[in-house]
């Protein structure tokens, strides 16, 4: 488990990361999200043992992180902009990660070469951006580590390789102790991988929360009442977040179990109810707007 | 995990991965090593008599010798190149991020780094060191015995290496980029060098008594009161040669000071740490930042703005006539440009030039400061003199006295010149003779000094300046050396008045001091065992050579030094000499294809007076009379040229070069040639040799510079030296 506690840094007059408490559980991919400077690279540096933090303190799994060979042992970082040896080819680079940990499969890694079709004896600094960053990835994978501290990993990755590696995230999720921290500026580009959020904003985080329970808790419903009083009842009976009407079906966003919402549309015998799966935008925002923020400015 | 076995893979890892370090500095030394060797080698081989030394006393004294220090800017490069390489990954996030997200400890990570790049200079060094020896040994020019010289001459480049390598990776943990990082590790290599040299010329300029002697100094730059903590005045002093030399420390004269080598590997150590810490202490977001360390920034600006602007001072005093108002405005000029220069380098951005006004203005205190301590001598250095109960023993130079000594000769080495103030100032110690501190003491309370003019057009006839220029006539200087009971050593130099029957007579109880005779000249130091081939006698109408046997030798030494240190002052300045002698040392010279013994002059003029009675019958004895006279007979004609040009005016002349660079010849004559046998006689008794005279002037009145007399005497058997002078108020009156 990562833990950051109350952490600080400061870089000039610039606060890059202010007050930020997280608890980043394991076996669970966890998203970091928010516009550029928000901290989040300067967060995810700090985490695997760059960056000093100015105050607070980050344990990974109860280990200060900062100079400490053992706990680092346990991260693979992944920079938004990773750096290859000069003239390397990715056979020298996963030469290069296996002298520092020494659970990098080079079996699996030439595999997984093969199986994205990068050759292993092209000097990288031939490679597009894209192929930069698969290479990184099946770096980070084979070296085995239990955390992989991802940095817009996935922002230059075409649709079908985002799969692919959210493929190998899931293979590695099922068979080994694995925990991917994803940071992007991009809602979207996590929503189906990530289990919990952590959204940052100038510096301190707004709100961390498990999407499976977000899900849980929160549902679009379409619905069609006989009358409008049936309507205005039923919705008196339910936490609304948000009600959209065209013609006489109505739209509506509310906070609770889906057993239970349905439980009390029914009771005023609907013509039509069912419901919708919500984004994870849709979640955030309502999820952010009931802490008084307008998430579409902050991050789309 | 991180084992021993990581620690040495990321040695290799660091190695392969700058390879092209020890590839390009393989190439280097090449040029460095093996090439001069082979080129020296063969020009031995060839011309064996232009050297004094064989091709095996070459390779072990002077090519894993001497020449070490030519190989030491090499191996000073090669340093910062390995340094900067290794170490600049500091200044890119993207190579920060890699190597410090990575499961190593930063203390593995910068050793690793710092001894890779110790072997990216050790390999290429060591193979070419090696090559070296086979290419010697294969001429025979390599034995059991040079192997010492050998490995003392790689221990020595790996001290001046790692000195070097942790001054560049100090300078690249405290800057963010790389250009930087060069300046920072060149301001770091040389900056006590640059201290010295600021105290060097401030005091020079503004400080009338200035003078510096050190211990083994050839190179003034280096003054011993500024702690040398930068390597390039560790380097200077270590391959710097005695300068003050006794014949102890002569010997060691083509050694490295070994002494100081032990300061070399405590100062290499010492930055090593000091590399470590910053590399420590560096934060990692520093990378693209111009310093690492936003504290540091005022200290360095004020370290580096301070020098800088007094140089530009310097820069612009020294180009100009109008010395002192260039010297302030070249200062002011210097330091506000130094100032914005430095806020922009700091900023990367022309920005915010004045955005730190306190630190200017602090800045510009302590320069101003500076400046008026230097400018009015606010330290009283100018009219210090150490209290009697403070006082070991002094040293005194008069200078232009007398300069006796001349050059340090070794066998097989070669020579090098000795100042005669500086061995004085080593070897002479006074006790006891209170005229010495009074003349001390009546110097610094007068506080004469030589009145330097702006020169304008017609400034020779100006009566302040022929005013000046007369009473500086009997201007001279004296050094003085206080050794203090503490251990310190103190030097001033002080113009004194000859025209003063005071100062005179101090300065004549000084000259008459045994002790100042017996350590005026290394040939009367009882440890100086040369030997000579030859001594050169001059008397006033001949020349010629005396050859010596060490018997001979220490007879005519032993004699002239009992009548020597009997000498007095008044002697000196009113008695004219019977001539000179100076001890030779041969060598074989060889032009081309032919061989020729060449006489190095060794001594100076040692001047034999009339009173000198055992010397000159010594001579004597040996086959040269100096003494001895013409006769009209033994002469075809003398030739009498008269210079037009008056004292008067040949000060201008000089004054006017002095101002405007420009000599200024305004030299006229007019020669008459005289036959006359009886004419020739007159001549013959009034005049009197110029090659001695001339250096002995600064003392004496003996002659007539007006006139310049050459006998045309092609039938004697002696040489007769070129020139003569008449002796004041001996000049005979058919002369015009």
């Amino acid at each position: 488990m990562i833990t950051a506690m109350h952490v600080k840094k400061q870089f000039d007059k610039v606060l890059a990361v202010d007050d930020v408490t997280v608890t980043i559980k394991e076996q669970e991919v966890f998203g970091l999200i928010g516009t550029n400077g928000a901290g989040k690279s300067t967060f995810l540096r700090m985490v695997s043992g760059i960056l000093k933090p100015d105050s607070g303190e980050i344990l990974v799994d109860e280990q200060s992180v900062y100079e400490n060979s053992k706990a680092k042992a346990e991260i693979f970082y992944i920079s938004d902009e990773q750096y290859f040896l000069p003239n390397a080819t990715p056979k020298d680079m996963a030469r290069f990660y296996k002298d520092y940990y020494p659970k990098f499969d080079m079996a699996r890694f030439d595999e997984m070469l093969a199986r994205f079709q990068l050759k292993a004896r092209r000097k990288v600094n031939t490679f597009s951006k894209g192929m930069k960053k698969q290479l990184s990835v099946l770096l980070g994978v084979c070296a085995n580590t239990k955390y992989m501290l991802c940095d817009e990993t996935f922002d230059g990755l075409d649709p079908v390789m985002r799969q692919a590696v959210k493929s190998i995230f899931a293979g590695e999720l099922a068979e080994r102790d694995f925990t991917p921290i994803i940071a992007s500026h991009n809602l979207r580009e996590l929503e189906d991988i990530c289990d919990c959020v952590g959204i940052l904003h100038q510096g301190g985080v707004l709100m961390q929360k498990d999407l499976e329970e977000m899900k849980l808790n929160i549902h679009n419903i379409q619905c069609v009442f006989q009358n409008p009083d049936d309507e205005r009842a039923a919705f008196e009976l339910l936490d609304i977040v948000k009600a959209d009407r065209r013609g006489s079906l109505t739209t509506i966003t509310a906070r609770g179990a889906e057993e239970e919402i349905m439980l009390k549309l029914n009771s005023f015998t609907p013509v039509f109810a069912e419901i919708l799966p919500l984004t994870l935008e849709e979640i955030f925002i309502s999820e952010t707007e009931v802490v008084g923020y307008d998430i579409k400015k902050l991050i789309f | 995990m991180i084992s021993k076995n990581l620690f040495f893979k990321l040695i290799k890892q660091d190695f392969k991965k700058r390879i092209w370090c020890p590839i390009l500095l393989f190439i280097v030394f090449f040029l460095f090593l093996e090439i001069p060797m082979m080129m020296h080698m063969e020009s031995i081989a060839k011309y064996p008599k232009s050297y004094s030394y064989g091709i095996n006393i070459y390779i072990r004294d002077y090519f894993f010798g001497v020449e070490a220090s030519v190989m030491a800017a090499a191996v000073c490069g090669a340093a910062f190149l390995c340094a900067l390489s290794g170490y600049a990954y500091m200044h890119a996030r993207t190579q920060v991020d890699a190597y410090h997200s990575l499961p190593v400890s930063r203390t593995q990570l910068f050793w690793s780094k710092y001894l890779s790049g110790i072997l990216q200079f050790l390999f290429p060094f060591l193979i070419h060191v090696i090559i070296c020896a086979g290419i010697a040994a294969d001429k025979n020019a390599f034995s059991v015995e040079t192997v010492p010289f050998m490995v003392s001459y790689i221990e020595l480049e790996l001290i001046i290496f790692v000195l070097a390598y942790s001054v560049s990776v100090i300078a690249a943990g405290l800057t963010g980029n790389i250009i930087i990082s060069i300046l920072g590790t060149g301001t770091l290599f040389c900056y006590s060098t640059i201290l010295s040299a600021f105290k060097l010329e401030m005091s020079s300029r503004f400080l009338k008594t200035y003078v510096i002697y050190g211990n083994r100094i050839d190179v003034s730059i280096i003054d011993e009161k500024i702690w040398s903590f930068s390597p390039l005045s560790m380097i200077i002093k270590l391959f710097s040669y005695p300068g003050r030399a006794s014949a102890e420390v002569a010997e060691e004269l083509f050694k490295y000071d070994d002494s100081y080598v032990g300061v070399l590997i405590a100062a290499a150590i010492v930055y090593t740490l000091a590399a470590y810490i910053v590399y420590l202490k560096r934060p990692s977001e520093a990378g693209g930042k111009t310093i690492a360390f936003q504290s540091l920034e005022p200290v360095i600006k004020t370290l580096i703005v301070i020098p800088a602007a007094f140089f530009g001072g310097m820069f612009f005093g020294d180009t100009t006539v109008e010395s002192d108002r260039w010297f302030l405005f070249g200062l002011i000029f210097s330091f506000v440009l130094l100032c914005i220069l430095l806020e922009i380098i700091f900023r990367l951005d022309f920005r915010g030039i004045l955005m730190h006004k306190r630190q200017f203005l602090f800045n510009a205190a302590c320069v101003m400061l500076i400046y008026m301590i230097f400018r009015n001598d606010v330290l009283g250095y100018d009219t210090y003199v150490p209290a009697d109960d403070q006082l070991q023993s002094c040293a005194v130079s008069i200078e232009q006295l007398m300069p006796l000594s001349r050059d340090i000769y070794l066998e097989n080495k070669g020579r090098m010149y000795i100042g005669s103030d500086e061995y004085r100032m080593v070897n002479m110690e006074i006790q006891g003779n209170p005229s010495v501190m009074e003349l001390a003491r009546k110097a610094a309370k007068e506080k004469l000094s030589y009145r330097s003019f702006e020169y304008y057009e017609g400034i020779e006839k100006s009566d302040l300046y022929i005013e000046t220029r007369e009473r500086e006539k009997t201007y001279r200087q004296v050094s003085f050396g206080y050794k203090l009971l503490n251990g310190e050593k103190v030097y001033r130099r002080y113009v004194i008045d000859i025209a003063d029957a005071d100062t005179l007579r101090l300065l004549a109880d000084i000259f008459d001091d045994y002790d100042y005779k017996l350590g005026s000249t290394p040939m009367f130091n009882s440890g100086w065992n040369v030997t000579f081939e030859a001594v050169q006698c001059t008397g006033n109408f001949k020349s010629g050579l005396i050859e010596l046997t060490p018997e001979i030798q220490s007879k005519i030494i032993e004699a002239y030094q009992s009548e020597y240190t009997k000498l007095t002052l008044d002697t000196v300045i009113n008695t004219i000499p019977s001539g000179t002698i100076e001890f030779l040392k041969s060598s074989d010279e060889q032009d081309g294809y032919v061989v020729y013994k060449s006489y190095d002059i060794y001594t100076g003029k040692m001047y034999v007076y009339p009173q000198f009675t055992k010397t000159l019958a010594l001579l004597k004895e040996y086959g040269f009379d100096m003494e001895g006279k013409l006769t009209a007979e033994d002469v075809e004609s003398i030739s009498v040229t008269k210079h037009y040009d008056e004292s008067q005016y040949a000060d201008s002349g000089y004054s006017a070069y002095s101002a405007l660079g420009v000599w200024v010849d305004n030299s006229k004559t007019d020669a008459v040639e005289y036959t006359d046998k009886k004419q020739i006689q007159q001549i013959l008794d009034s005049i009197i040799c110029d090659a001695f005279s001339w250096s002995i002037s600064y003392y004496t009145d003996f002659f007539d510079s007006q006139y310049t007399i050459e006998i045309n005497a092609e039938d004697s058997k002696d040489a007769i030296p070129f020139f003569h002078r008449f002796v004041n108020g001996k000049k005979p009156d058919f002369i015009q």
